[in-house]
């Protein structure tokens, strides 16, 4: 339990998605102007992060990985598949992403029509594929490991654009001069927010 | 008082000769308004009738953090005397120690101002508007929360930065997002590292009297919170080497190492009077407690913020002390929080108005984060055991979040007692 913890942690606030890795950018950029659709966006990609990662994982240790394919005939013991990982993890994220989007068009019309675009962009997002990634470059023990790794890289990634879109919402009327406002803008205040975010390098609780 | 105002006016009359110099209004204007009353009066929007306009609010400011700069530049002093092993009582050489301490401090003080209002003079310039206020209390601000021994240019560099893209780039002074004066001190902290931890930074002219050899045998120059987080490593030594069966000679001595690196920590009181080693400002809870005092007392900082401040640093002491397990942990939680700069950021950081969570109830969930991370960062990261900065610049983004979720509670709960009705 402890070790679940430390992941989650560690994913949502040590290797922060935005902060540490500037992750999921465009998304995070274009959706962060009111906090509302920001809230919407950033359950969006915890939703797709906890349950892509798992499935990935499961998809990495019994199928593609060096090996992986033993538990079929131990003569698939020399098969490896890693480099279909790109398009495997991708065609999963699509289709969960797909799902995502049914579901919110069911059941929230006013926040689909709000996101737009930027919802079936998040199979593209990179926050996605690199915690994928990550996922199999960490070599977690178990999936439970990796499902508390993508819910923490996700609720990182939520706070995250929470917090600017507050910010954002602040700074709606404050003189910025022109050359930075907008894009600009969020660009310096995700800085400034990595900056205070730093504090959480290298932290260990015990 | 005429002679004074008829200069300003013969200023105002000569830029105002040719449009060449008209641009340079904000110049004389800025020195105008800090010594006379501003003549001109509110034309639109809200009307708020107040005896004190914002230069006041950053004079009172200012005046709040006289103490912590009268006993920083002694204790300055005290420090530099102590390292050459000459300091002897607290008050013998009373006189050179406050030269000595003025020597170090006032030109990190003379840099910041320079550096700053001039950044400020460039933007009032470029966009035509009067000087803001804002600068006149970082700039006291941010040579307080510098080590003694900072290189000047580091502090001209910080500052640069802390202005422009602390605040400029926001709109200037009432805008910025998160403190500047932390700005500008997380930069170089970042940036910077080795000038800002460690040895050789906390006391006037340690490094030269390192190379001379001048330095007093035993004194590290460490601050008391850098003693302890080392002391904690030790520990954190310790357990692996227990793990890995170095016998136990080997845990022991690491522990007994560990030991002796937190017994240099100072006391409670010496903590407390600002007897320890530190940023030039932040040693004394006294003074910065007198400065707080003052502020409360004319209604610029918010008690709401510096007592859940207060209380979100005790918790998670009380909390780690509950735990146990190494010489950081187990130091009392009052006593923890008397150390670095937690009574000074308590007053003068996570109080800045306009930082600060704007609403009621926000300020408490405000301050009681600022101080419950600042401390944890402090004793749970072994890298920054200086953390109550970063727990304030943590609270500082978080802020509008707050006041977002404090305002739709309120118009939730508003709407249904509409209903209900």
């Amino acid at each position: 339990m402890e070790n679940l913890i430390n992941i989650f942690f560690q994913a949502a606030f040590i290797d922060n998605m935005i902060f540490t890795f500037f992750f999921g950018m465009c998304s995070y950029l274009a959706v962060s102007k009111t906090v509302k659709t920001a809230v919407g966006l950033g359950a969006a990609v915890i939703f797709v992060l906890g349950v892509t990662i798992p499935v990935n994982y499961l998809l990495d240790t019994y199928v593609l990985q060096e090996g992986a394919l033993a538990w079929l005939d131990p003569s698939y013991a020399e098969y490896d598949l890693s480099f279909l990982s790109f398009i495997m993890f991708i065609a999963v994220i699509a289709s969960i992403v797909q799902l995502v989007e049914m579901l919110v068009e069911k059941f929230s019309p006013a926040l689909y029509g709000a996101l737009g675009i930027f919802l079936p962009l998040i199979a593209v997002n990179c926050a996605i594929l690199g915690g994928a990634l990550f996922m199999q470059q960490k070599a977690f023990a178990n999936v439970g490991e990796a499902t508390s790794y993508g819910l923490g890289a996700g609720f990182g990634w939520f706070i995250a654009i929470v917090l600017i879109a507050a910010i954002r919402e602040r700074i709606k009327y404050s003189h910025v001069p022109a050359p930075v406002k907008g894009v600009g803008m969020a660009f310096i205040l995700t800085g400034l927010m990595g900056l205070a975010f730093l504090g959480f390098l290298g932290f260990k609780l015990v | 008082m005429k002679f004074l105002r008829n200069i300003f006016d013969n200023a105002h009359a000569a830029l105002n000769k040719s449009e060449k110099t008209k641009k340079f209004f904000p110049l004389v204007d800025s020195v105008d308004t800090l010594v006379f009353t501003p003549n001109h009066t509110t034309q639109k929007g809200a009307h708020i009738r107040d005896a004190i306009d914002l230069k006041r609010t950053m004079m009172f400011v200012i005046l709040a953090m006289i103490p912590c700069l009268l006993f920083g530049i002694y204790n300055a002093g005290h420090w530099h005397y102590h390292a050459l092993g000459e300091a002897g009582g607290y008050m013998d050489n009373f006189m050179s120690k406050l030269g000595i301490g003025a020597w170090y401090v006032i030109p990190i003080i003379a840099v910041s101002y320079a550096v700053g209002l001039g950044v400020e003079f460039i933007f009032a310039i470029k966009n035509g508007h009067a000087v803001q206020e804002g600068f006149l209390v970082s700039g006291m601000l941010i040579p307080l929360i510098m080590p003694v021994d900072v290189p000047l240019w580091m502090v001209a560099v910080a500052t640069i930065f802390a202005v422009v893209i602390g605040k400029e780039v926001f709109g200037g002074t009432g805008m910025n997002i998160i403190n500047v004066a932390l700005t500008a001190r997380a930069f170089l902290f970042f940036a910077h590292p080795t000038s800002m931890t460690g040895d050789n930074t906390w006391v006037a002219g340690i490094k030269d009297m390192k190379t001379d050899g001048t330095l007093v045998d035993g004194f590290s120059g460490a601050t008391s919170l850098g003693d302890l987080a080392g002391a904690k490593s030790k520990y954190a030594e310790a357990a692996v080497a227990l793990a890995k069966d170095k016998g136990e000679v080997v845990v022991a001595g690491l522990k007994a190492e560990g030991d002796a690196m937190a017994t240099k920590a100072v006391s409670l009181m010496d903590s407390f009077w600002g007897f320890e080693v530190g940023s030039v400002g932040e040693t004394s809870a006294f003074a910065a407690l007198l400065g707080g005092a003052f502020l409360l007392w004319v209604g610029i900082a918010s008690w709401k913020v510096m007592v859940s401040f207060f209380l979100g640093g005790l918790s998670i002491a009380g909390l780690l002390y509950a735990m146990g397990g190494n010489p950081f942990y187990e130091v009392d939680p009052i006593q923890q929080l008397m150390y670095g700069g937690f009574m000074f950021g308590m007053v003068f950081m996570i109080t800045d108005p306009v930082t600060a969570a704007q609403t009621g109830t926000g300020k408490f969930f405000y301050g009681f984060i600022g101080g419950a991370l600042g401390i944890l960062i402090r004793m749970a990261n072994p890298a920054y055991p200086e953390g109550v900065m970063l727990g304030i610049l943590i609270a500082n983004v978080c802020a509008p979040t707050i006041d977002h979720m404090v305002i739709r509670a309120n118009v939730k709960r508003r709407m249904k007692r509409l209903k209900t009705a």
